[in-house]
């Protein structure tokens, strides 16, 4: 099936943070750097990665709206293409950012989200908060993840071994 | 002569494996069309779907408009015009 055409990559930049959807996560390190501040002293970060087991079953590959890929366990990879509505979710995640912003002004962030195929173990989702003190940095890092998850109009399809793909399920954070 | 008018709707996730597309244009009937009135109308669209399937997404998805989502008490105020963009959020599941 083909993918959605809304499904696309895009950034935004506020001021002190940045917002992504792409295919490809840029290096922690170069993350780390973009919210790097002489003026703050913290740094928090998380990662999501796809987990190789859900409820006791075995994941073998992750769609996120995006590209099917046989993790570990095939060498096939198919490339269909189905996306995040990507548009509105870059919305969502300035929001976020704004909302985080009224609960703690000073900050830098990057929140970067990954679409296509996330092999297990491969990482969906990269934030960096910067900030004067760990407190607000690991607070604020927590609440820009807590709000992606439960409002970002993104997807995610998980393939289990042993399951026809037609039965795979789209997951939900609720 | 006037032209249909239609609106562009969007699908993802279980709605786009449901029906098999991730997008169409639907025509809106001349007496105008309710945000609310939509599911209903896009039921009949489909009916050759799995009906249910389809009836049970759609009710437990939101809804937004031209990239702005509708909240749930606000279907019926938002009335569909020619060329909106009206996308089916199913539960998100990102992050």
């Amino acid at each position: 099936m083909l993918p959605p055409g809304s499904s696309v990559e895009g950034v935004v930049e506020l001021s002190g943070a940045v917002c992504s959807i792409s295919y490809a996560l840029d290096t922690v390190e170069s993350t780390i750097k973009r919210v790097s501040d002489d003026r703050f002293g913290a740094i928090a970060t998380f990662i999501g990665t796809t987990r190789n087991s859900f409820q006791g079953k075995a994941v073998t590959k992750l769609e996120y709206q995006g590209i099917k890929l046989f993790a570990s366990r095939s060498p096939i990879i198919q490339s269909c293409i189905t996306p995040a509505y990507t548009k509105l979710a870059l919305k969502t995640m300035t929001q976020i950012i704004v909302d985080a912003r009224n609960r703690t002004p000073d900050f830098r962030a990057v929140v970067q989200h990954r679409i296509g195929v996330v092999g297990v173990g491969e990482p969906s989702i990269v934030i960096a908060v910067s900030s004067p003190h760990r407190n607000e940095a690991f607070r604020t890092c927590e609440f820009i993840l807590e709000e992606v998850k439960r409002k970002a109009q993104i997807w995610k399809r998980e393939y289990y071994e042993g399951e026809d793909e037609s039965e795979a399920e789209w997951k939900s954070n609720v | 002569m006037s032209f249909p008018a239609h609106i562009t709707v969007l699908y993802f996730a279980a709605a786009s494996t449901t029906l098999g597309i991730t997008d169409e244009l639907v025509p809106i009937p001349e007496k105008g069309l309710y945000l609310s009135q939509l599911t209903e109308l896009l039921i009949e669209r489909h009916s050759q779907s799995s009906l249910n399937t389809l009836r049970k997404i759609l009710d437990s998805s939101q809804w937004s408009v031209d990239a702005e989502m509708v909240g749930d008490e606000d279907l019926t105020k938002v009335e569909l015009k020619d060329g909106m963009e009206v996308a089916v959020i199913c539960p998100v599941s990102g992050g």
